[in-house]
């Protein structure tokens, strides 16, 4: 049986975790490209909120959610390069929830909170790969003011 | 800048420890393959500004949650708010 694994020291304390639960990043993560280990922790209070929390790097989190809490209607379109990434059967077509998990990444904006729905982590739940996608025909960003609803917004 | 012809299985070197080399040529793409010592970041040119956001929001996130923690919670507040409205919206039949 694997050894859990540990890391002390988190953005969110000292965390274990099983290693059926980590993911691997085989590029890492664009402008992480050496962070290949990540560890989603989901804390049933604070759903939908997700985080990636590095396995290496104590001090390097991420905040994300589903993409479909931000944009219900999202559809995701991988490419072979991301099959290949994902270790994913190009043959299928993936079903996010049962075979993949979208996450968007959340950052700040000047008057809330962003992402870029064009660039979601893909996570493969079937080999535990995850890969975030390249906008290839620029951003898609979406915002969220304080008390408002999101809305796709151009910067 | 340097251009050259190139068939499937050549290569091309810059410096003494990075590779580049041509994997497959279909119609309208090209597969390449790149060696290069890890320090040196390789990655496709619309990554640059996914890097940047990505080095922003780790930021962020890390003094939301260490330094901020009520800060964090109001935007947790707010994501929930958001979420449970769009979960719990059901359309007229």
């Amino acid at each position: 049986m694997a050894s859990p694994g540990i890391l002390p020291g988190t953005c969110l304390g000292d965390l274990e975790w099983d290693r059926g639960s980590e993911l691997w990043f085989a590029q890492g993560i664009p402008g992480f490209e050496n962070e290949r280990r990540m560890v989603p922790v989901e804390i049933p209070a604070q759903r939908p909120l997700v985080y990636l929390q590095s396995a290496e790097t104590p001090g390097l989190c991420f905040l994300a959610l589903p993409v479909t809490t931000i944009q219900a209607d999202f559809e995701v379109r991988l490419t072979a390069d991301d099959f290949q990434a994902l270790e994913l059967d190009p043959s299928i077509d993936p079903v996010p929830g049962l075979d993949i998990l979208c996450l968007a990444l959340l950052g700040p904006s000047e008057s809330g909170i962003r992402t870029n729905l064009a660039a979601p982590v893909i996570i493969s739940l079937h080999t535990m790969r995850g890969h975030q996608l390249t906008p290839m025909a620029g951003p898609l960003y979406w915002h969220l003011g304080e008390g408002r609803a999101w809305e796709r917004s151009c910067l | 800048m340097f251009v050259v012809r190139r068939r499937v299985g050549e290569r091309i070197l810059i410096a003494d420890d990075i590779e580049i080399e041509i994997v497959e040529i279909s119609k309208t793409r090209v597969k390449l393959g790149v060696r290069a010592p890890r320090e040196v970041p390789v990655m496709r040119a619309e990554t640059v500004p996914v890097a940047a956001e990505n080095r922003a929001a780790s930021a962020w996130a890390s003094s939301r949650i260490a330094a901020a923690p009520a800060q964090l919670m109001k935007l947790l507040q707010n994501l929930q708010d958001n979420s449970a409205q769009t979960v719990a919206y059901v359309p007229d039949q």
